[in-house]
């Protein structure tokens, strides 16, 4: 058994320290991509096109970084969180339910158009709540009764994929109603008219500015405010911050439901946001690639943002690619994401040293 | 006796779990009808499917065998402290191994054919589980993540494989070409006929004398302590006793089995799908009974799983138990993706978009039987019969056949969590400490 120690001074990594770091990565491989891009294609993409991809980087990025989020709170408070998957998929089912259905009861007395703003926010709030109660089981099972946090989390995963396929075809498979759709694309006034930095950032989907929100809002709760010292505390060394009166359990609780929360928004990514359409096994395992993005960005938000982008990056570099080049068998580049999770996991890009009670249940 | 047995919290706590899990999906039933006589026509039908409609025993065991041989798998890592959820991906890529074999050599005998076909498998899958055992011993990646990755890619390069490089050109359907006859994995109502030719006759006569010989190693020394006599007892034990016991069971079953076999065969329906796997998937099960509690490797990768700074600390090798323990339970469930290919699917090839499902309920399985051959062989079991019942309990009820899915992990949540189900009944804790998994160690990078 591994005991909760606080290393000696200096072998933890300053985590705010590694900010630059972080931004120097991202901008290497922002660049990287465009010439690689540009090498595999010959050169025929223009700046529309670089513009559009990395825009569609930060789209794709937008459920990656939600998941690395839902881990870094959940992970900086002690509790491995692997079942975000799970939650991101019940998400996407509860959204895609109540988007649709929402939309038929209201569109008779408030107009379509405000029926189907009003059902999509609704959606994100419901599917958000659904992930909620999957992240309260996984925090009743792992804290409370102490079961592994692995296997919890995998029983929240096929869990997931239980329910939402048998939702799926006993209700949402066939004779669906039309619905209203997903998130038109809202741009910020006069910031989106600026030459390439507007269209990448400005015109987006609300979930995706949410997500930037977030990542201050994340970075900001956990090393600027009490909470957030009272949850790197736990995360480290529970007995301790027991002895100083924190109620080790409570914190956990919080910082797991919130995770949950955050880990809904990335599912309703899936079914507001990306496509209109449900299946099953739609998350495809962006919500473990999410947690890649966390360990890369050494359990930071903004770390795992980058991450989360590098993912993003990936994946809109390779579509693009296959525009260009039909010739190239789609399954080669669509394995790269998954391959560079692998690689992040070895450790060979940026050391990672987790938060020292990560894993372990807290017996009082 | 029977009172005793039932005491034991492995016993009805598995049992109390699946109770619950059905009684939970009654109520989803009921919910989702509206009407409470819905549930039990669902589960009549599930029970009727399973076990009483035409073939439908042999079908419920059809699916029984990979489910066994994967949930072996996960056993085996999991005795050995890994969390092998790869085995989805694993069985895929057993299952390309085992259709590009089968199908590039051509009129070759099944006495050769069939077993490097299987070997093939074997490999793919362990390979598979071998990287990631890799990645874990030396930069402490944790296999959780790795082989859930692994799974997608493997995902991929099937796709890949099946609709570039193997794909059968003179199929209209995208599927790699048909396998040899000599790589079929024979289906049981087909035994008599293949038995004919007498290399499939030499075949089985081999496999009966190895066999043979397994179990006279294991008798004959049993028998020996009982004679009082020296001599006979040194006869009993020594090798040339047991090798002439296997030779002889060999030589019995190459004269014997082809004729016998025409005389009288239980399995007389041709369209009975059930295949000499059943015999493979049982035999693994007391293999890894054997290898993890009767020798020395398994001894190792149990203390390895349990404990594993003592283990280094008795100068066995974290890393090479670790990969050892990671490519036998790849091993494992690449000759379940065999198996699908060489006896079950119809055309006898890998089609584009296979996609078993199987992996998820191994985990589940072996859970419920806490990595206890005996029980998985069981859970096994009753997972198969569930899946297999599940389309007729559709048709008479008209509740969605994924209802399965909703109970088998509902079934493995509780069986996950024991303190949720020891919380319904009221019950209390047994004494002393329970064996619970711990797979959470080594998170994030540190090895």
């Amino acid at each position: 058994m591994k005991t909760a120690t606080i290393g000696p001074a200096g072998s933890r990594v300053s985590f705010r320290s590694q900010g630059w770091i972080t931004v120097v990565v991202v901008v290497a491989g922002l660049l990287g991509a465009w010439v690689l891009l540009n090498a595999v294609i010959g050169g025929r993409c223009d700046q529309t096109c670089v513009v559009g991809s990395l825009a569609q980087a930060l789209r794709l990025a937008t459920p990656i970084a939600f998941a690395a989020f839902c881990g870094v709170m959940c992970e900086r408070a002690g509790v491995v969180d692997i079942g975000i998957e799970g939650k991101m998929l019940m998400s996407a089912m509860t959204c895609y339910a109540i988007n649709l259905f929402g939309f038929q009861l209201l569109r008779d007395s408030m107009g379509a158009e405000a029926a189907g703003s009003f059902s999509r926010i609704l959606a994100v709030c419901l599917g958000a709540g659904s992930a909620l109660l999957l992240a309260l089981l996984h925090a009743v099972v792992s804290i409370r009764f102490k079961v592994d946090q692995i296997i919890s989390g995998t029983v929240i995963n096929i869990l997931a994929i239980g329910v939402t396929g048998f939702m799926y075809r006993a209700f949402l498979a066939e004779n669906l109603p039309a619905g209203p759709g997903t998130f038109p694309i809202i741009s910020i006034p006069v910031l989106a008219d600026l030459p390439i930095v507007g269209p990448i950032l400005f015109q987006q989907k609300p979930l995706t500015y949410v997500m930037l929100l977030l990542a201050f809002l994340v970075q900001y709760v956990l090393f600027f405010t009490p909470w957030g010292l009272r949850t790197r505390a736990v995360g480290e060394h529970p007995r301790a911050a027991d002895t100083l009166g924190i109620n080790v359990f409570r914190v956990r609780y919080v910082n797991v439901l919130a995770g949950g929360l955050i880990a809904g928004l990335g599912g309703a990514w899936f079914t507001l946001e990306a496509v209109d359409v449900f299946n099953p096994l739609m998350t495809n395992g962006l919500g473990f690639i999410g947690l890649a993005a966390m360990i890369f960005g050494k359990w930071t938000p903004f770390g795992a943002l980058a991450g989360a982008l590098i993912f993003g990056l990936g994946s809109s570099v390779t579509s693009t690619v296959s525009i260009f080049r039909p010739d190239i068998p789609s399954q080669i580049p669509q394995m790269l994401p998954y391959i560079l999770t692998i690689i992040v996991l070895t450790g060979v890009v940026g050391r990672a040293i987790p938060p020292a009670a990560d894993g372990q249940p807290y017996e009082k | 006796m029977v009172g005793g047995f039932f005491q034991q919290s492995s016993v009805y706590m598995p049992l109390l779990a699946i109770v619950t899990a059905f009684v939970l999906g009654g109520v989803v039933i009921w919910v989702t009808s509206g009407s409470l006589d819905t549930v039990f026509l669902a589960y009549e039908g599930l029970l009727r499917g399973a076990l009483f409609k035409n073939r439908g025993l042999s079908e419920s065991l059809v699916a029984t065998i990979p489910y066994i041989m994967l949930s072996l798998g996960i056993a085996v890592g999991f005795k050995a402290g890994l969390f092998n959820i790869g085995v989805e991906g694993q069985f895929y890529i057993g299952a390309v191994a085992a259709a590009w074999m089968g199908a590039s050599l051509q009129g070759v005998p099944a006495i050769i054919h069939l077993p490097l076909t299987v070997l093939a498998g074997a490999i793919g899958g362990a390979i598979w589980a071998a990287i990631p055992g890799f990645l874990k011993a030396r930069t402490g990646a944790h296999e959780v993540i790795t082989t859930i990755m692994m799974n997608y890619i493997a995902f991929r390069l099937t796709e890949f494989l099946i609709s570039g490089p193997l794909r059968d050109p003179n199929a209209a359907a995208v599927q790699t070409p048909r396998i040899a006859p000599g790589a079929e994995l024979w289906s049981l109502y087909a035994v008599p006929e293949r038995l004919q030719d007498p290399l499939n006759a030499l075949l089985v006569a081999l496999i009966v004398a190895g066999v043979g010989f397994v179990m006279a190693r294991w008798a004959l020394p049993r028998l020996a302590r009982r004679q009082r006599d020296e001599g006979r007892a040194a006869l009993l034990n020594s090798a040339l006793a047991q090798a002439g016991v296997g030779v002889v069971a060999g030589l019995l079953a190459f004269a014997a089995l082809p004729a016998l076999t025409r005389l009288w065969w239980p399995f007389t329906d041709q369209y009975d799908r059930l295949h000499t796997g059943l015999f493979v998937a049982l035999a693994a099960s007391v293999g890894v009974w054997w290898l993890l509690w009767k020798t020395t490797i398994g001894f190792e990768l149990r203390t390895v799983g349990a404990n594993p700074s003592a283990a280094r600390y008795a100068g066995m090798s974290i890393t090479r138990n670790i990969m050892l323990g990671m490519s036998i339970s790849g091993a494992l469930a690449g000759m379940a993706g065999m198996m699908e290919v060489l006896g079950v699917s119809i055309c006898r090839c890998l089609p584009l978009f296979f996609s078993s499902g199987y992996g998820f309920d191994a985990i589940a399985i072996s859970l419920l039987a806490r990595n206890d051959p005996l029980g998985i062989l069981l859970s096994s079991f009753l997972f198969g019969a569930m899946r297999n019942g599940a389309d007729l309990m559709e048709l008479t009820s008209g509740v969605s056949k994924y209802i399965i899915s909703l109970l088998q992990a509902l079934l493995l949540l509780f069986v996950a969590a024991p303190p949720i189900v020891r919380w319904l009944y009221r019950l209390r804790a047994p004494g002393g400490r329970e064996e619970s998994a711990t797979v959470t160690r080594g998170w994030g990078g540190q090895a």
